[in-house]
């Protein structure tokens, strides 16, 4: 007792007796590595996009790569990172001047890495040609570009690594970084009329997480790179399954709390940080003093019962203090979910990408519920409803019904439960029930929060249309195909 | 401005807290019995000339199911016979009041009535458990009596099923708890409309999708009598977390509910989890999926005063019980191990016991348990690394009759 008192005392670790931190900067490096490692997911030089969102554990992140990737690290990394912040200020209505001010620190963060970094808008995913043309900023900082200059091969970024030329690039870029932000005013306007068609909380961040994971996936995908990096830490993702659950995103759970995503076949998300608690990142920031941005997010300063996620975090928080393996807990059953991906692109959820999960049979919750509302509105209703457990059109809620959505009552279900329903296709606006039919069973719910379904964004109506088109050729060749899938 | 009813367009007295819809009396009514119709229907829940067990506690949902099943029967014509069967726990001001609705049910509907106690089962009752256990983990004892108070009940009556009014707020809370605890078996399990039907008897949920507000709502307007109050041990079991996570999102959108329902439904398990299989218990011959079922672990360790036998870490209590042996018997067994030592390996001083050590009760990826090969973890709980071997036979019968019983997986 009285020696744990004097080592407290002489901040000496428990463990080597030396300096206090020093072998937890070794288990948190190591566990980093030990993330990367095991799954042997990462290969030499392959090009991987790290998400940085400004926050602790983004900077966390940040600073490990870093020091696995320097040269004196033992058995260093090997691989290229990029980095993208994707600015959401809009989310919040945040005023020029903050949105500036925030943009410029994030600026300087990025650049100090020494890796090539981008920077855009959550409103780009709306407008999704234009991501091509975002150009990779260099930073040029000369002392830390030599030594990542043998680490990788510097050829994303058009401008020269030269010392003097130096500081007039950075505030040319600077300037150049917040003009592209500046120029897409049509899609932020068409972002903000979106996010404010949904009425609660709960669907505007479900919405803003689907189309910041389609921006990260539509970026990587365009400029060339194999894997998404995530900083969300075990923390956070215990947090996550607890309200994928109980937003009636069960199916995807698994996918959001895995270290590897692999809902897209050909990009996967890691999340090295998965193992490691908001505690421990704390103090490796404060170990290493390293400087974070706070961003305001929607329930920032909100009360308790703002959204669902809010409300789960505030949950899973309190009751770590009294139980603390809770967040161990909700980790090791994540772990043991499954996230097996879907099979083709047309069993995803054209907004999320994550599997489908509404086919299920005539004796379920989602079948239950739709029954309870034909049998809560059949005043309201139309005549010609289709009641299957599986993908079937039409939901009857009143609101939409009361905002004169092109109802075609033409749409006719075949039964088949594979989501080849041929419904009228002359229609240039898509039915209703059929967006809904491409959508998991979240987000359903966020979209039937909106006014118009048809304001969903462009990618998904495209995903909607072409699922469409397939879907009748299907039909046509019907009688020919013998495995019926 | 008086609400019209979305179905008659008459007034409405009331609004739907599962859809938000304002609907009248009888359109509720009417809303209610023909959901619990389509749930049996699509579920199959019911076949002609079977008798099911309706399980009564006198509460609101066992009354309301009573009442709702005897109504659908007759309405719909499932050809079922439906009896009545209650649980005496031995809890004074709570299941003595209750089992008084019991019995005035039985005589307002007509049905037979059973009543079994743990008392006349297990020679225990509720309050003398909780006098010996205390104010936490009591509800375990009570939750696993009660389940083989049921089937045997069930078995003296000779019914086919077995019904019970777990509604949709249970199953979600459940899927919550089950989470929480890390529970992978159970979170498969919990969100079937039908559980147990290899072997044991067939329990079902008829009210599976029918919300707890709904349920007291139909109690309310039909003005059906029922006893309204909680277990007085239960404001400090776990489960009270789960249930307030539940209301609170309950409030930020109703639909929640059925949402969580939905996603225990489509969660899927990895295949290469070990799950628990079912066999039968040794001694009581009741279904269980270690080799002595929990209720006979837990009776032998109330009846020989080490009440924590069934829920605590097994190799602490293994470790009390055979402190407790030594001091009887006098004889010098193996030591405990250094068991709080932060070593990264963990140090059995019983060497042949190493392979033993507490691996065997916790899965291979558990990640806080004690794994003794893997570097980078911590030794946490106390490792025991009492031999079963050495423990002295006829004492502890429970934990095998054999002379070198295997370890206990519990």
């Amino acid at each position: 007792m009285r020696r744990r008192m004097m080592r407290r005392l002489l901040r000496v670790c428990a463990v080597c007796l030396k300096e206090f931190l020093g072998c937890f900067q070794v288990y948190v490096t190591h566990k980093f590595r030990a993330a990367i490692g095991k799954t042997k997911l990462v290969r030499d030089g392959e090009k991987v996009l790290v998400g940085i969102s400004g926050g602790p554990s983004s900077c966390a992140l940040l600073h490990l790569i870093q020091e696995g990737l320097s040269q004196r690290a033992h058995k260093k990394l090997r691989f290229k990172p990029g980095l993208i912040f994707i600015d959401e200020g809009q989310v919040v209505g945040q005023s020029l001047e903050e949105h500036k001010v925030t943009l410029t620190r994030i600026h300087s963060l990025l650049r100090q890495s020494g890796f090539p970094y981008h920077l855009c808008q959550l409103a780009d995913s709306l407008d999704l040609e234009r991501v091509k043309t975002l150009n990779a900023c260099q930073s040029n900082h000369s002392a830390v570009n030599k030594i990542n200059q043998s680490a990788m091969d510097i050829n994303t970024c058009s401008n020269p690594v030269e010392g003097d030329k130096g500081d007039v690039e950075i505030s040319g870029q600077d300037e150049n970084c917040c003009d592209l932000i500046e120029m897409n005013r049509e899609a932020e306007k068409l972002f903000a009329a979106q996010l404010g068609s949904i009425r609660s909380i709960s669907g505007k961040e479900d919405f803003v997480r689907a189309l910041r994971h389609r921006l990260l996936l539509e970026f990587a995908r365009q400029h060339g790179y194999s894997k998404v990096m995530l900083g969300n830490t075990g923390s956070q993702l215990a947090v996550r399954l607890l309200t994928d659950i109980s937003t009636g995103r069960g199916m995807q759970a698994a996918l959001e709390t895995a270290f590897a995503d692999r809902r897209n076949t050909d990009m996967m998300f890691l999340r090295p940080l998965r193992d490691f608690s908001s505690k421990e990142i704390a103090m490796y920031n404060n170990l290493h003093r390293l400087e974070c941005v706070f961003i305001p997010s929607l329930t920032t300063m909100g009360d308790v019962g703002a959204s669902i996620e809010h409300l789960t975090e505030a949950f899973v928080t309190g009751l770590q203090a009294e139980y603390p393996s809770t967040v161990s807990n909700i980790m090791r059953t994540g772990e043991k979910l499954d996230s097996s991906s879907a099979v083709d692109l047309e069993s995803h959820c054209a907004l999320c990408q994550g599997p489908l999960d509404t086919d299920v049979g005539m004796s379920s919750a989602l079948a239950a519920l739709r029954f309870s509302l034909e049998i809560s509105t059949m005043g309201k209703t139309n005549g010609e409803r289709c009641i299957k457990g599986d993908n079937s059109v039409n939901n009857t809620n009143d609101e939409l019904c009361s905002n004169g959505v092109n109802y075609d009552a033409k749409v006719e279900c075949c039964g088949k439960s594979d989501g080849s329903c041929r419904s009228s296709t002359q229609l240039s606006v898509p039915d209703e029930g059929l967006v809904l039919q491409t959508l998991c069973y979240g987000c359903r719910i966020v979209a039937m929060e909106m006014d118009d379904v048809n304001s969903l964004p462009e990618f998904v109506m495209k995903d909607v249309a072409w699922r469409n088109r397939r879907s009748v050729m299907k039909a046509e060749i019907q009688d020919f195909l013998l495995d019926d899938r | 401005m008086p609400a019209i009813c979305t179905v008659c367009s008459k007034g409405a007295i009331l609004k739907r807290p599962k859809t938000g819809n304002a609907l009248c009396k009888e359109c509720f009514f009417h809303a209610f019995e023909e959901e619990i119709h389509h749930t049996i229907v699509h579920a199959e829940l019911f076949k002609r000339n079977e008798t099911i067990a309706i399980g009564a506690s006198g509460g609101k949902d066992s009354t309301v199911l009573a009442y709702v099943l005897k109504l659908l029967n007759d309405r719909h014509d499932y050809g079922v016979n439906l009896v009545l069967l209650s649980v005496d726990e031995g809890i004074t001001g709570y299941r003595d009041d209750s089992l008084e609705t019991v019995k005035r049910n039985q005589e307002q509907y007509g049905l037979p009535l059973k009543i079994i106690s743990y008392e006349e089962l297990y020679g225990w009752t509720m309050d003398a458990i909780v006098k010996q256990i205390g104010l936490k983990n009591n509800c375990t004892f009570c939750g696993v009596f009660r389940r083989q108070a049921l089937d045997r009940g069930a078995l003296m009556l000779k019914v086919d099923k077995i019904a019970t009014g777990h509604n949709a707020d249970d199953i979600a809370e459940t899927v919550i708890m089950n989470v929480l605890r890390g529970d992978i078996g159970r979170l498969r399990r919990c969100t079937a409309i039908t559980t147990g039907t290899d072997g044991a008897l067939p329990r079902c949920k008829p009210f599976k999708y029918t919300y707890e507000k709904e349920i007291v709502m139909y109690a309310y307007f039909k003005k059906l009598d029922y006893f309204s109050t909680e277990c007085i041990y239960s404001p400090n079991a776990y489960r009270g977390f789960a249930r307030a996570y539940i209301k609170d999102v309950e409030k930020i959108r109703p639909s929640a509910i059925i949402d969580i329902i939905h996603s225990g439904e489509s969660l899927s398990v990895k295949k290469d989890i070990r799950l628990p299989v079912q066999g039968v218990c040794e001694r009581c011959g009741y279904i269980s999926s270690n080799a002595v079922c929990k209720a006979c672990v837990m009776l032998e360790g109330l009846n020989k005063g080490l009440p924590r036998l069934g829920i605590g870490k097994t190799h602490k209590e293994r470790r009390k019980m055979q402190e407790m042996l030594q001091q009887e018997t006098g004889a010098a067994d193996s030591t405990p191990c250094t068991d709080q030592s932060l070593k990264s390996s963990c140090k059995c001083e019983n060497k042949t016991d190493q392979s033993e050590c507490s691996s065997q009760t916790y899965d291979s990826d558990n990640a806080s348990g004690c794994s003794t090969y893997s570097k980078s973890q911590k030794c946490k709980d106390g490792c025991s690394s009492t031999n079963p071997r050495t423990v002295a036979k006829e004492k502890l019968s429970i934990f095998g009759k054999l002379k070198q019983p295997p370890s206990i997986d519990f």
